[in-house]
């Protein structure tokens, strides 16, 4: 990538770690392993300290969706937390929109809550005591947003969720995903351009998870805002991301596009994620053409594109031998694949 | 054959030794039994002068909050007072409608109704007022001290360890530096009443913020509240319930409190008259002022405690301003003709009928009720108290102890006990040697050394050698302050009560864990037992049994029991249904499912039953002083009396360190048997 724009969110060496001391435990443990994170982290452990998220390091573009994926106990909540600061990293730098917020003041992560960020939970969150229409509108009360105003932005909110007519419910007489509805509002009606996204679907049941779902992408399509995503659903995560990361006890293994996570595992236990998916469905011809120098190619033009699945493309050339050509929206020929690489490609792996 | 000694068996076995030891050498070394009245030192004179030097030192400050309080006092009660009685009525009555509809709008104008007809209206409405200053102070005061904690981690367990104490400091003992700072007068009671009401409120504070789910927390912060604004938009608004439970506990507290500061009288108010009528034996007139008592705490009780309802129905306030039209209606065409509310008698007949049922009562069954009370005291209290060498008299048993009675029952415990540590139990047969120790020597002359032993002992079993420690050393500063002796037979009175409700409160709490229906009956009553103050109970036990031990016994058992049937019943109904369905599964029949798998599963839970029942019995030991018992409860009234605030606030920390060291070794067992279950 070589966008030269600042990054919405940069990760750069973030650590938490939990129990007594954990700050000076760390740079000691950094210093004694020369800056070796996994050294560290074990060192930590053996002092009985947690490091719930170890040498985290990455940036999230304007825009993307970006995922966190892991099992229970590897650390996304804490991760995310980081970087929303619920939790104050015990080392490294978190930057949003280019800005410290490791280092900023109490008043301006007020500011930055108020007027960035955005935060929807797995448990929902709602204030129990408020109706939908004061929840959603709380983060305007906050900032003294007069009623009359806060309500009319809430309202919009709410339509956009489809809660319509449920205004005046409290959470206890809705059902989970109208409570996740009204959570997703609650963290939109301030126009938040960083969105984070704690596992907002998992407490749900699967009819009414891919329900959301879809409705959730639609909302992104509009808005446009940077999202961090947390899920332990691969499926979930292949259908939204741009970027995946996937954490394991702590660390990131692996950083990339769906694509990449199911045809490129990094290790065992990326793969043992991806075992079951069908990998038709999510990788596209792009991530196994080739391009550059010679394109080669055979009579025979069965009209792939680059954004195909990989299903749908081996459908077009069940028959074909021979590399046929790729292109793109234009219909440029962008690419050069081998019908043979798309079937090798699909290929579930045995190590 | 030697058994491998557990914890307990070896606690048990050194504390036998050391009473052997200590009734062997007795004779020889009298010190050894009975601390020497040289080794004490004039602490509780220290204590005086000290607090004295300091409260003098404070006095201009509590003697300007003193002027200062006397305004509301005074407003509280000239508008309570003044007000025309129906429309007091009709303003309580409008109240239950808005908490709780119509069965509380019932229960506010029958309650009111019935304190108007008793002819106590003036001095109800007197502590009325009192209360009504007192709970805005003791909520604020505990608030702002839940809250506060709940801000500062740092001072968070500081707090609770005071809020603890607090807890068991008895009742009277606020009395006393407090009468020495504002003097003689209702705003002592005022004060004593939101200093002892304050900690629930802030136990109950810090417990709901604690309670807040995370999250709701994490989407205030998110939401870009500041701190103020995400406390009082979100986190108490959705502890509310928890905090409401904490209202109607310090409103309870504070009535309480305020009852029992009438013993320092200087105010015309209810509690007043029920020690007034109880001194004068006027029991029928006391019964109905207790009664009073009663309903002004029922209808607080049940009133305040719809605030804590989960889901709270709204009622039409359009009735509740009916009602009070209506009160309002009656006080203005009657104004000139409404009766005096203190000159209503319409229940005196009651009052005469009752004291002249009870002369007939005490009169035709007199006989054996007497027997009763001095068969149970002269067969049970006093040996446990002084000892079997000391009570068997032949005045009483028709034969006296003698030194080979003694011996024998030594040698006969000795070889039981052999016999039972030989079969694998060293546990239970060295606690029957110490069982005949006691039983022989009686629990207020047994030996200080012995005492301190088995404490330890007892302190390093249940909670580790830092228990013990504390254990010895709380004790030894009573040893040490020469109220050693009184402590000893408030040891033993609470003791005994603590032990018979275990054992009763025990039965009746598994009845009612068996059979629904028995709970059913069992259940109201508990509600009541619990809701009537501590002085209260003083009155039938009074009417029957008279002044004396037997009857603070009673008295003593009656509060006390409460918790433990309680504890017991929840603990048996609480097993989870896989653990029954499994044992069902496995062809356990009912008694066997009771006996392996509710019992066990019930121990952590029936042991904080016990711990609540041991300070129920303290809380209430102080205040059976007033119908005569011996002790450190005797001591912190007659301090109360001569306003000897040293011997006040010592007696009174005496009290609270026997209190405290009783809960944390019971806490100590349910941790250890809650870790047992991996709970
Ligand atoms: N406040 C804390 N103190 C100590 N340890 C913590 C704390 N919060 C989290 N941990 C530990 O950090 C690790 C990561 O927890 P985290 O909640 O981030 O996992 P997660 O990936 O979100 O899991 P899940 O999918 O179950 O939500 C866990 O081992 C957890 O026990
Ligand atoms: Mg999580």
């Amino acid at each position: 990538m070589s966008d030269t724009k600042t990054p919405a969110i940069t990760c750069r060496n973030v650590w938490q770690v939990f129990g007594p001391g954990a700050e000076t435990a760390l740079t000691d443990a950094l210093a004694r392993s020369g800056d070796d994170a996994d050294v560290a982290a074990q060192e930590l452990r053996e002092q009985g300290l947690i490091p719930a998220v170890q040498d985290a390091n990455f940036d999230v573009q304007e825009g993307e969706l970006f995922v966190i994926m892991g099992l229970s106990g590897s650390g996304k909540s804490t991760l995310i937390r980081c970087i929303s600061h619920l939790l104050h990293a015990t080392g490294g730098e978190i930057r949003i929109d280019g800005e410290n917020i490791v280092e900023a003041s109490k008043a301006r992560l007020i500011e930055l809550r108020r007027k960035k960020l955005g935060m929807v939970f797995q448990h929902f969150g709602l204030f129990p005591h408020m109706t939908v229409l004061d929840n959603v509108a709380y983060p305007l009360r906050v900032q003294g947003t007069k009623k009359s105003d806060r309500h009319a932005k809430a309202r919009e909110v709410i339509e956009l969720v489809g809660l319509k007519g449920r205004e005046h419910h409290y959470p206890r007489e809705l059902s989970g995903g109208q409570r996740q509805r009204v959570g997703i509002a609650r963290s939109l009606v301030a126009d938040c351009s960083v969105w984070f996204l704690d596992e907002p679907f998992s407490a749900l049941d699967p009819l009414i998870r891919r329900q959301l779902q879809d409705e959730f992408l639609q909302i992104q399509e509009k808005l446009k805002t940077t999202i961090v995503f947390i899920t332990h659903d691969i499926n979930e995560a292949l259908k939204l991301a741009d970027r995946i990361a996937i954490m394991r006890d702590g660390k990131i293994v692996q950083i990339g596009t769906p694509a990449e996570i199911v045809l490129h595992p990094v290790d065992d236990y990326v793969r043992e994620f991806s075992k079951d998916v069908a990998k038709g469905q999510h990788a596209h011809v792009a991530s196994v053409m080739n391009t550059g120098e010679a394109m080669v190619y055979g009579a025979d033009d069965p009209g792939l594109r680059k954004d195909m699945t990989l299903d749908a493309a081996l459908a077009r050339c069940m028959d074909l031998y021979e590399p046929v050509p790729v292109h793109d929206d234009s219909g440029k020929v962008v690419g050069v694949v081998n019908p043979a690489d798309l079937a090798a490609a699909l290929q579930v792996e045995t190590p | 054959m030697i058994p491998h000694l557990t914890k307990g068996a070896i606690a048990a076995l050194i504390t036998l030794a050391v009473g052997v030891i200590c009734l062997v050498l007795q004779p020889a070394v009298p010190w050894i039994a009975k601390w020497p009245a040289a080794w004490v030192l004039p602490a509780t004179d220290w204590v005086g002068a000290g607090l004295t030097w300091l409260l003098e030192g404070v006095k201009p400050v509590a003697r300007a909050f003193s002027a200062m309080m006397y305004y509301p006092m005074l407003w509280a009660n000239i508008a309570l007072t003044s007000t025309p009685w129906p429309l007091v009525i009709g303003a309580v009555a409008a109240l239950g409608w808005i908490l709780g509809g119509l069965s509380m709008a019932a229960l506010g104008f029958l309650g009111l109704s019935f304190v108007l007809a008793s002819g106590y209206w003036v001095e109800s409405m007197n502590t009325l007022a009192l209360v009504a200053v007192s709970v805005p102070l003791a909520l604020l005061l505990g608030g702002a001290i839940g809250v506060l904690a709940n801000e500062h981690p740092r001072i968070k367990s500081g707090v609770q360890a005071v809020l603890d104490v607090m807890q068991t400091v008895p009742t009277f003992a606020y009395l006393t530096p407090l009468l020495l700072l504002f003097g003689f007068g209702p705003v002592v009671g005022l004060i004593a009443s939101a200093i002892y009401a304050a900690p629930p409120m802030a136990r109950n504070v810090l417990l709901g913020l604690e309670r807040v789910e995370p999250e709701i927390k994490e989407a205030a912060v998110m939401s870009g509240g500041t701190r103020f604004q995400q406390l009082f938009q979100v986190e108490i608004p959705s502890a509310s319930t928890q905090i409401m439970v904490g209202v109607n506990q310090c409103l309870m507290a504070a009535l309480s409190m305020v009852i029992i500061a009438a013993v320092i009288g200087g105010f015309d108010d209810i509690g007043w008259e029920v020690l007034l009528t109880m001194r004068k034996a006027q029991f029928g007139q006391a019964l109905l002022a207790g009664l009073v008592v009663v309903v002004f705490a029922v209808v607080i009780d049940r009133m305040s405690a719809t605030l804590a309802q989960d889901r709270r129905v709204t009622y039409d306030r359009r009735v509740a301003w009916g009602v009070l039209a209506v009160g309002f209606l009656v006080s203005v065409l009657f104004w000139s003709s409404l009766p005096d509310p203190a000159g209503f008698e319409t229940l005196q007949p009651l009052a005469d009928g009752v004291d002249r049922g009870l002369t007939q009562f005490t009169t035709a069954n007199g006989e054996w009720l007497a027997s009763m009370k001095n068969g149970f005291l002269f067969y049970v209290l006093l040996p446990l108290r002084i000892g079997l060498a000391q009570a068997v008299l032949p005045f009483t048993w028709g034969f006296a102890w003698t030194g080979q009675m003694s011996l024998v029952l030594f040698s006969a415990s000795a070889v039981l006990g052999v016999i039972v540590a030989l079969r694998g139990n060293v546990t239970l047969g060295a606690l029957l040697g110490i069982a005949a120790i006691v039983l022989v020597t009686g629990i207020a002359n047994l030996p200080w050394l012995f005492v301190l032993v088995g404490t330890a002992a007892l302190g390093w079993v249940s909670g580790g050698r830092r228990l013990a420690i504390l254990s010895v050393v709380l004790l030894s500063t009573i040893l040490l302050s020469g109220l050693w002796e009184r402590a000893l037979l408030s040891l033993y009175l609470s003791g005994a009560a603590v032990f018979a409700c275990a054992v009763l409160g025990g039965t009746i709490g598994l009845l009612s864990a068996i059979s629904p229906l028995v709970w059913r009956v069992v259940q109201p009553i508990c509600d009541m037992l619990q809701t009537i103050p501590l002085f209260v109970f003083l009155i039938p036990v009074l009417m029957v049994f008279q002044i004396g031990e037997f009857s603070a016994f009673l008295a003593i058992i009656a509060y006390a029991i409460v918790p433990m049937i309680r504890y017991t019943r929840h603990g048996l109904t609480e097993t989870p249904a896989e653990m029954l369905e499994a044992a069902t599964a496995s062809g356990a029949t009912e008694w066997q499912i009771l006996r392996d798998v509710r019992a066990p599963y019930a121990a952590p839970t029936i042991l904080l039953g016990l711990n609540q029942t041991i300070l129920y019995a303290f809380a209430m030991l102080v205040i059976a002083a007033l119908i005569g018992t011996t002790g450190l409860g005797q001591s912190i009234y007659l301090a109360l009396g001569q306003a000897d605030v040293g011997l006040g606030i010592s007696a009174g920390a005496a009290m609270a360190i026997l209190a405290l060291i009783a809960d944390r070794m019971v806490q100590g067992f349910a941790e250890e048997r809650r870790r047992a279950l991996g709970l």
